[in-house]
């Protein structure tokens, strides 16, 4: 990255630290209610070093990793068949959209009654959450794929697979991608609220603990701004992707 | 008079399906020999179903009768031995130039190293610089991207060139250039090649005869033969027997009903 994309994200932060800090002296709340920066950031250190938050961090990790990998990959598969097939996209759209309409949070009980507190329970709700925005980025991607080009190929006798794969895909790979933006992120949400609806461990877990039995508010705050960060790397692993695969168009 | 590569459609027709029913007849029963080696032109009002025809020739679209034969064989589907340019160059945009005249290599399966030879031999037959290829076709000029697309056509060796009015979207000068260097391209090449055009002195300049076609369907009004010697230059253009060709060609096209292209007359007369 180059120094000058680098330099408003990091004015970014500091204004933002900043007015938090202004928001704790000049509110003066106790730190139970809103602690300062430095606390926190002093409590997220102490906490990593005795070993609290890594455990839970790997879990999370876990179930979103494999969340988005099972979600996305049926998306894939759906979205295709619902670009090419009236059929699959007249039997698929409404359970799709009625699927999406129904609040995650309001599902979450009932899949973790299903699954059980462990894993495959927020592999479920991350796969389901994550399902729909690459479905339909998929759909549209490649129903946009120009006919002329399709045309090309046919002329020059391209297989079905050779459509796919030098066709299809790259043309359709930036509509995808967008897809996967906004699906990674919620594979975040996913897990968190998964592990809110019953779970052994998690960051979603550490949050309950901190603000319950603990009563430990800047490491509650300390995880959530961890939650934001795993959201804001993955976020980014999938731009540069982005911009290795399609950026030099 | 039929070598390699000569194209025969006998009482081509082709109707599309229109919503709600019936059907849009847009070729009337074609017949039409292109002989192998040579070069044909056709010309005809817009919307007439030269661009059909081709598509029937490329083994694009099948006839809903009548057959279209390439060496006496009917053409079932697309095939290797025929390359096909279309109206825009239709380069894939995330490859660079090279790998887009390699691309019909790549899909017959060719290895790495026979694509980069064949990939050699046609920067040079079309004149493509060697720099210029690894950009891709958003950063090539219009010109250059056709030269892509030529070459992308004759990659396969192919007999017969179809080329749907490919250099329309080019300027008045680069077209004449263009149209010079096909003949240069055609004489080394050796292909049968059938040209779609709209421009009456573009087709005089290529062709050995030009075909008129009527508004649709589509039927051929006129077969008319171009009497210029080969090889061609562009002082042929000013000869007499050019105006009285063109003279022709435009009075078939008005008997075949719209006046089009206004430009393209001027310029030939």
């Amino acid at each position: 990255m180059r120094q000058s994309s680098i330099v408003p994200i990091l004015a970014a932060l500091a204004g933002f630290l900043l007015l938090w800090q202004a928001v704790v002296v000049i509110s003066g709340f106790p730190p139970f209610i809103l602690p300062a920066p430095i606390a926190v950031l002093n409590r997220f250190v102490t906490a990593w070093a005795d070993g609290t938050i890594g455990p839970h961090l790997a879990t999370t990790l876990l179930e979103v990793t494999l969340g988005f990998a099972v979600g996305a990959g049926f998306a894939l598969i759906a979205g295709y068949a619902l670009a090419r097939s009236a059929f699959v996209e007249r039997l698929l759209s409404p359970y799709l959209v009625a699927a999406q309409a129904t609040p995650i949070l309001a599902l979450a009980p009932l899949i973790a009654l299903w699954f059980g507190p462990g894993l495959v329970g927020k592999v479920v709700i991350c796969a389901l959450i994550v399902f729909f925005p690459v479905a339909i980025a998929t759909m549209v991607g490649i129903r946009s794929v120009d006919a002329r080009l399709l045309e090309l190929g046919r002329s020059l006798r391209a297989t079905r697979r050779q459509i796919l794969t030098t066709l299809e895909i790259p043309a359709a790979l930036p509509s995808i991608l967008g897809g996967i933006r906004v699906g990674v992120t919620l594979a975040v949400v996913g897990a968190i609220v998964g592990e809110w609806a019953g779970a052994e461990r998690g960051l979603g877990v550490l949050i309950n603990l901190a603000r319950g039995s603990l009563f430990d508010i800047p490491l509650m705050f300390a995880t959530l701004l961890l939650i934001s960060f795993v959201g804001i790397a993955l976020y980014l692993a999938v731009v540069l992707v982005e911009r290795r695969v399609v950026g030099a168009r | 008079m039929n070598g390699r590569g000569s194209l025969m459609a006998r009482g081509v027709e082709l109707s599309f399906p229109v919503r709600g029913g019936g059907t849009l007849p847009v070729l009337g029963g074609i017949d039409l020999a292109v002989p192998g080696g040579g070069i044909v032109a056709l010309i005809g009002p817009n919307g007439c179903g030269k661009s059909t025809l081709l598509r029937v020739a490329a083994g694009l679209l099948t006839p809903s009768a009548g057959v279209m034969a390439l060496d006496g064989a009917p053409i079932p589907g697309p095939d290797p031995r025929i390359g096909l340019v279309f109206q825009e160059p239709r380069l894939l945009p995330w490859r660079s130039a090279a790998a887009n005249i390699t691309y019909p290599l790549e899909l017959a399966g060719w290895s790495a190293e026979r694509q980069r030879e064949r990939l050699e031999q046609l920067t040079e037959l079309v004149d493509i610089d060697r720099s210029v290829v690894v950009n891709r076709p958003a950063e090539l000029s219009g010109g250059t991207r056709q030269r892509v697309a030529l070459a992308r056509a004759l990659a396969l060796e192919p007999e017969v060139l179809l080329l749907d009015e490919p250099f329309s979207a080019l300027d008045a000068l680069s077209r004449e250039r263009f149209d010079l260097e096909l003949l240069h391209l055609w004489e080394r090449a050796a292909t049968t090649i059938l040209l779609v055009t709209h421009s009456i002195a573009e087709a005089i300049f290529v062709a050995d005869r030009i075909v008129v076609m009527s508004a649709r369907p589509g039927r051929i009004v006129a077969d008319i033969a171009v009497p210029l010697s080969r090889p061609r230059s562009i002082a042929d253009l000013d000869e007499g027997v050019v105006s009285r060709t063109a003279r022709e060609v435009r009075r078939h096209l008005g008997e075949a009903g719209d006046p089009s292209d206004e430009a393209s007359l001027a310029a030939a007369s």
